[in-house]
């Protein structure tokens, strides 16, 4: 009988897991993740001499809703063409007939693992108002992501941050992506992808999906349940624990960090998780135009401020102005002593 | 030593080159049939897959001399079967190879007490089994952690396994003429050193390098799919295949 060494019994596990292309123009080099739907291998591609990341269904077997997952996720990322989405080069059939699709191999790490790094709010706000401006631009395609959360957000070598895993997005009907409605319409786009999803079916993450997906109403998620998720990313950033159901325990965690967000900051968040779909603001567009007036330091639409906080952040905000204004009162003073 | 026929049960890959044999049902429904036959073949299958993990274990863990752990392998998988240990096993409690592992442990624990390993595995039809090649593999277990000893039986059983997937691709390929294929594999995924490059071995084996391809690719595939239905004959249910496919190859199969 063959002996096999401790090496031998991982390369061959190794080697048998690994996907078979029908074409020799990509060869697998080593895998580099594996979620729920698929497996991501990093490949070499031979005829452009490039790196490049594929990845394959973890389906047993062709035409299985796993894979079927995957095409669509392909077919989204394909139509998405935005700095923050990992750009398709190629698509195609497993010798098994499941099937694969080639993407951008993109080096760096995950929000999960990054956000230690981000010590200041500035830096936190600059990674997640790119990853709101990319979920933005797929709600204006009438696309939904459904699954985002801190291990779906990548940070690149050079700062670039995308929004990865798309496969449970869905594809709104057109009458609900100008609404911006999450109810179903009927007058869906010949080339749009499926759903692939129906009433009850549960998808998302714990602690980062909207109380409708965690009720089993996938199906019906629209923009406000990627808002949802949007808040839950910031507080996570600022808490590193995922999102209480409870809006008085968020409250209550964001008013325990250290350094804990300002209380408009702290009001965006709550809007975001809001119970409520309607609650929410309707889309990523909404929340990143509120995150503008915060960091221009004008009024958020989801704090009604008292006229104390509004002179305190008139004063704040206008500060050089004041302070000249101050100086010159001081100088009058001190000229008419003088005189 | 002999092993059964490998069946994988009922994979859906429409596999081109090798058509999967028919779905068969999980070992536990075997065992516990009517059919003398069929309980005699599924506990030949546990034995050809558990055998050796239960001797490495019994050597490492309960420290027993080479004869003591023949005595106790041999002795364990014949009463198991006369006397209907696996047919009591119940998945809602823990894997088909943990209840396994605490039945050889309480196997050994009885035995020892009465002090009659010697007097069973005498008394009864002895399985052909290779445990000096199975002594000789213990030098590279010495520095294994025995501290999870259930990852220990799992890692155990996998390396059968693989082996017994090993024997099997060989055997086959040598009965159908199709020696090239296995040669390939040998050189390339059973070799020392895994840096050999397709335009090597085409040229050592006088190949093209498309064809070194399709060999390996092949190879590969009837390697998985030898394993997978050694697996599932060892596994308590569909169920518990299915998970420890998915972990072992990172794969969904359908039983």
């Amino acid at each position: 009988m063959t002996w096999l060494s401790n090496d031998l019994v991982e390369r061959l596990r190794d080697v048998a897991s690994r996907p078979e292309l029908a074409s020799d123009r990509y060869v697998i080099l080593r895998p580099i993740g594996r979620g729920g739907m698929g497996s991501v291998y990093a490949a070499r591609d031979e005829q452009l001499g490039r790196e490049v990341a594929i990845k394959v269904s973890n389906a047993a077997a062709a035409a299985d809703d796993l894979d079927q997952r995957l095409r669509q996720e392909a077919r989204v990322l394909a139509r998405l063409e935005h700095p923050g989405i990992v750009p398709v080069h190629d698509a195609g059939l497993l010798d098994d007939g499941r099937w694969f699709y080639v993407m951008k191999l993109v080096r760096g790490e995950t929000l999960a693992d990054h956000a230690a790094s981000l010590e200041h709010e500035a830096a936190r706000l600059v990674v997640f108002e790119r990853v709101a401006e990319t979920v933005a631009f797929a709600h204006a395609a009438g696309i939904v992501h459904r699954d985002l959360k801190p291990s779906n957000v990548m940070v690149g070598q050079f700062g670039e941050v995308l929004v990865l895993d798309w496969g449970v997005a869905r594809v709104l009907a057109r009458a609900n992506r100008e609404s911006g409605a999450g109810a179903r319409g009927h007058d869906r786009h010949p080339d749009d992808p499926i759903d692939g999803t129906s009433g009850g079916t549960r998808m998302g993450t714990a602690g980062f999906m909207a109380p409708e997906q965690a009720h089993g109403d996938s199906s019906n998620a629209g923009p406000p349940a990627d808002v949802y998720a949007l808040g839950a990313l910031l507080f996570w950033m600022w808490t590193g624990s995922a999102a209480p159901a409870d809006l008085s325990d968020v409250s209550r965690s964001l008013g325990a960090v250290s350094p804990a967000p300002s209380k408009r900051l702290s009001a965006i968040i709550r809007k975001c998780l809001s119970h409520a779909p309607a609650d929410r603001y309707a889309s990523a567009a909404e929340l990143m135009e509120d995150l503008a007036r915060y960091r221009q330091g004008s009024s958020v639409s989801a704090h009604r401020e008292t006229t104390i906080e509004r002179a305190g952040r008139w004063l704040v905000r206008y500060q050089t102005f004041v302070w000249l204004v101050l100086a010159y009162l001081v100088m009058r003073v001190a000229f008419a002593f003088l005189r | 030593m002999t092993s059964a026929a490998p069946a994988a049960g009922g994979l859906r890959y429409p596999c081109r080159v090798i058509p999967f044999p028919a779905t068969r049902r999980s070992v536990i429904e075997r065992i516990r049939g009517a059919d003398t036959e069929v309980r005699r073949t599924a506990f030949g299958d546990l034995a050809a897959g558990y055998w050796r993990p239960s001797y490495h274990y019994l050597r490492l863990h309960w420290r027993l001399t080479p004869e003591a752990a023949e005595d106790v392998v041999q002795a364990f998988f014949t009463v198991a079967f006369e006397k209907g240990y696996v047919e009591r096993y119940d998945p809602s409690k823990a894997k088909f190879r943990t209840f396994l592992r605490t039945c050889l442990d309480r196997f050994v624990q009885n035995t020892q007490k009465a002090e009659r390993a010697e007097k069973r595995g005498g008394g009864v039809d002895r399985l052909s089994l290779d445990f000096p090649g199975a002594e000789q593999a213990l030098a590279e277990l010495a520095a294994s952690d025995l501290r999870d000893l259930d990852r220990f039986f799992r890692n155990e059983m996998i390396r059968a396994l693989f082996e017994r997937a090993v024997d099997d691709l060989r055997r086959t390929c040598e009965e159908s003429g199709k020696t090239a294929l296995f040669r390939v594999f040998e050189r390339h995924d059973l070799a020392p050193s895994p840096d050999v490059s397709y335009a090597t071995l085409a040229r050592d084996l006088d190949l093209t390098v498309s064809q070194v391809t399709n060999y390996l690719h092949g190879a590969r595939r009837r390697f998985r799919e030898l394993a997978l239905g050694h697996l599932q004959s060892l596994c308590g249910t569909d169920e518990e295949f299915r998970l420890e496919a998915r972990e072992l190859f990172g794969m969904e199969v359908d039983p």
